[in-house]
């Protein structure tokens, strides 16, 4: 179990440190997030995270990858997926080319075993231990992460991990909790640094106990108006700040609203760069309730939800942009 | 390992052993509240708590918070347990780290680390507000301290019970309640999403729910077997006896009900009218209970919808209040009972056989189509065993199953209870448990009603001329 303070690669990270990463990378993170990358990059232990669709799950990975400018390795997962295509593959391809120029050329070509200049002359029967060799591993991201070449971890970013089959997510225990993998004909991969592991997920099942007990938990969830307002002026610098806050106050008066789905921060930034790109020389203009009508789309993602705008609510929005600009003071 | 005193210099933990001891007592307590309180803390919850704690240091409240809930927590929905307990234990740690920093520099009357040690363990600090907490965890929620550290960080989010409402009458007056009030009594209202102050049920409220489920689901079926020492003579077996001796009834052989388990189905009205007068958490402990003991239990909500929320009530893991915003439920808004029953029949249909008893919680105030309320209520109880009917109007001593839909329904019901508070469900489970669904039961024969206990102005005799067969013409 990797959760001492063992002087990893982070061990003398500072709070600070990590909040100044996420500043550089644009990325508005509160207090709890913050407090637990860094509980998480300091203890060594993978980092799942939940929250609604566009909450900033994935962007966290990311923006990781970014400040401490290593690499990004990322698995989506997806019904179906499984260890082949999320860890390793060998090349049958190149195993059989190797085969038969083994059994054409003698004391074969693949070589990386003595055995089979040893078995030499006899060209009958092609040794199987040599074609399991490094050369015929084909790495999936899994194992790129493990294998991955001295210095700054990468950080793993194994996404929507509840959409993988429920035997993938138990293959996925012994590389959680101990950094490594078994490949049967090779050995036992481990990493030599392990990676910065964060998993997301969107609650659409819930996930195994054995996997959420190896895993840090962070629940993000939808920021206040102040972040969110951040967010926007940070993403969207293009859309005036007043009218950024009204973008703000709507999206949150909104969230208020039972909708099938409730528009969450990309949902925002989406909406935000629309508002900002039909505008041009009225840059300035508070929102009109027809300029949120017409682009509404970009925030509800159902025919229903959509439906449920009328003139009523379109009232109640349009009061709560007009009362933002102050809030924003 | 540091530690911050109450102005909020760090300094060096003078009496290392014992501030480690304290922190990891409080660490272990705080896990078994979060368990208790249905957290599905994982089983190394505590240790990495620990790690991260010795990561994150104990000087910033948030941070600790940030730490424990990122180490104990791995539900969205355990977070409001989480939050309901971390001031207390943020309080007990603080006030326990103080407590043993002061010892230190002032004069210890022991002395000695073991001292020390016990007083960490046992004595609940000098400051706190009750020291019963310290042996029962069970007692943590009321034992809130009634004010934080003087550094004024700790905005304590004390959870305040909400105030019961019911129609008996004590209901508080502060004016918050006041625009609800104006919707009591009718069966319309604003729809409005699930507030968020669902209280949480007490002991003494699931042990009413316990015995209320249990009588319910013990009652016997209809099925009947040979019995040496039943109650009745089984006519149809002495009849096939008496084949063997010409006619002549000899042999009288008894049977007994098949002893068996009920299946339960639970249907709660969720709209304002009922919610404002039951104690929600009653409501909610008998939820949990249907759902966790009962034999396939289901529970349904509705108000002008319809929706089912077993697997909201049988999870442990999850709180049904929570569950109840989870599912997008809506408070208020009127009931359409009739709606829901023919939702239920066409949805649900195996909800309800003739091994079910059905609890319906509603004031029955119906706004939908009568003949639909009618047409369902004779199908729920042609098909179910019985049907106890919860309503919560029924506790006050002058009500009378008078309205459209609780008169339409009162034939078809085989036990019609009152329901305000756990208390009415203890009262109900006894009288099932002492007569079965059969028997005289309901609102009726409350002794709190018709013996004139006087306490809560419930109680009123010479009650009894009203006190008709509404409890006896259901289901046979």
């Amino acid at each position: 179990m990797s959760g001492e303070l063992d002087g990893g690669p982070f061990a003398s990270l500072t709070e600070a440190e990590l909040r100044e990463r996420f500043e550089a990378a644009d990325y508005v993170a509160d207090d709890r997030t913050v407090t637990t990358v860094d509980l998480a990059l300091r203890l060594g232990r993978p980092l799942l995270v939940e929250g609604p669709p566009g909450s900033g799950k994935t962007e966290l990975g990311k923006t990781l990858a970014e400040g401490f400018d290593t690499e990004l390795i990322r698995l989506q997962c997806y019904e179906g997926l499984t260890a082949e295509n999320a860890l390793y593959e060998w090349n049958y391809t190149k195993q059989l080319l190797a085969v038969q120029a083994d059994e054409g050329t003698v004391a074969g070509g693949a070589g990386t075993n003595g055995a089979a200049g040893a078995a030499g002359g006899h060209s009958g029967e092609p040794d199987t231990g040599s074609v399991f060799g490094e050369e015929y591993l084909l790495e999936r991201p899994l194992l790129r992460a493990l294998r991955s070449a001295e210095g700054r971890p990468p950080v793993l970013l194994i996404d929507e991990i509840d959409r993988a089959d429920e035997e993938f997510e138990a293959f996925l225990l012994e590389l959680l909790s101990d950094f490594q993998v078994s490949i049967p004909e090779y050995g036992t991969v481990s990493a030599s640094t392990p990676p910065v592991v964060i998993l997301t997920s969107n609650r659409t099942r819930g996930l195994s106990d054995a996997l959420k007990r190896r895993c840090l938990y962070l629940h993000v969830e939808p920021p206040s108006f102040e972040t969110e307002y951040e967010i926007v002026r940070r993403k969207v610098p293009e859309l005036d700040a007043a009218v950024a806050a009204e973008v703000c106050s709507v999206v949150e008066r909104l969230r208020e609203e039972s909708f099938l789905k409730r528009p969450g921060v990309a949902e925002t930034l989406d909406w935000a760069r629309a508002v900002a790109a039909l505008r041009h020389e009225d840059a300035d203009e508070p929102l009109a309730a027809d300029e949120i009508e017409r682009t509404i789309g970009c925030l509800l993602k159902e025919a229903e939800d959509v439906g449920r705008v009328d003139a009523e609510l379109l009232e109640r929005l349009r009061d709560a942009a007009s009362a933002a600009p102050e809030r924003v003071e | 390992m540091t530690v911050a005193r109450s102005d909020g210099t760090e300094t060096e933990t003078p009496d290392f052993p014992a501030a480690r001891q304290h922190l990891v007592t409080e660490l272990i307590r705080f896990a078994a509240v979060l368990r208790r309180d249905g957290v599905a803390v994982p089983a190394s919850g505590t240790l990495d708590a620990a790690r991260a704690l010795a990561a994150v240091g104990l000087a910033d409240e948030r941070r600790v918070e940030a730490a424990l809930r990122a180490s104990l927590l791995s539900e969205t929905a355990d977070g409001d347990a989480f939050d309901e307990a971390f001031p207390t234990f943020w309080h007990r740690l603080r006030s326990g780290l103080d407590r043993i920093a002061t010892a230190h520099d002032g004069p210890s009357p022991e002395g000695g680390e073991d001292g020390e040690d016990r007083g960490t363990d046992d004595a609940a600090p000098a400051d706190d507000s009750g020291d019963a907490d310290a042996e029962d965890p069970g007692l943590l929620d009321d034992a809130e301290p009634p004010e934080m550290d003087a550094d004024g960080d700790g905005d304590p989010t004390v959870r305040i019970p909400t105030d019961r409402r019911h129609a008996a009458g004590d209901r508080p007056t502060d004016e918050q309640r006041d625009e609800r009030d104006g919707r009591r009594y009718s069966a319309v209202g604003e729809s409005a999403l699930v507030e968020a102050d669902v209280p949480v049920p007490s002991k003494a409220e699931h042990a009413a729910a316990e015995r209320f489920v249990d009588a319910l689901s013990s009652l016997p079926g209809r099925r009947r077997r040979r019995s040496p020492t039943g109650p009745l003579v089984d006519a149809r077996g002495a009849l096939r006896a008496s084949l063997q001796t010409g006619g002549a009834p000899i042999d009288l052989p008894r049977d007994a009900p098949t002893p068996s388990e009920l299946r339960c189905c639970l249907l709660v009205d969720v709209s304002g009218s009922v919610l404002d007068t039951v104690d929600r958490s009653a409501l909610l402990a008998l939820g949990e209970r249907v759902a966790t003991s009962a034999r396939d239990a289901r529970v349904f909500l509705f108000d002008t919808d319809f929706a089912e929320a077993t697997a909201a009530f049988s999870d442990p893991a999850r709180s049904p209040a929570d569950a109840l915003r989870a599912a997008e439920i809506e408070w208020g808004g009127g009931t359409r009972i009739g709606h829901a029953l023919d939702e239920l029949r066409r949805t649900a249909p195996h909800a309800v056989d003739r091994r079910t008893v059905v609890v319906v919680a509603s004031d029955g105030l119906d706004v939908g189509d009568p003949d639909l309320f009618t047409d369902g209520i004779t199908w729920l109880a042609d098909r179910a065993d019985g049907v106890v009917w919860l309503n919560p109007l029924a506790v006050s001593p002058s009500f009378e199953p008078a309205s459209r839909g609780m008169g339409d329904a009162a034939p078809y019901v085989d036990g019609l209870f009152g329901f305000a508070e756990a208390r009415d469900l203890a009262e109900a489970a006894r009288q099932i448990e002492r007569h079965g669904l059969g028997g005289p039961i309901g609102y009726e024969h409350d002794p709190r009603r018709t013996g004139g206990e006087p306490e809560g102005g419930r109680g009123r005799a010479g009650d009894e001329t009203e006190s008709g067969d509404h409890g006896e013409g259901g289901v046979v």
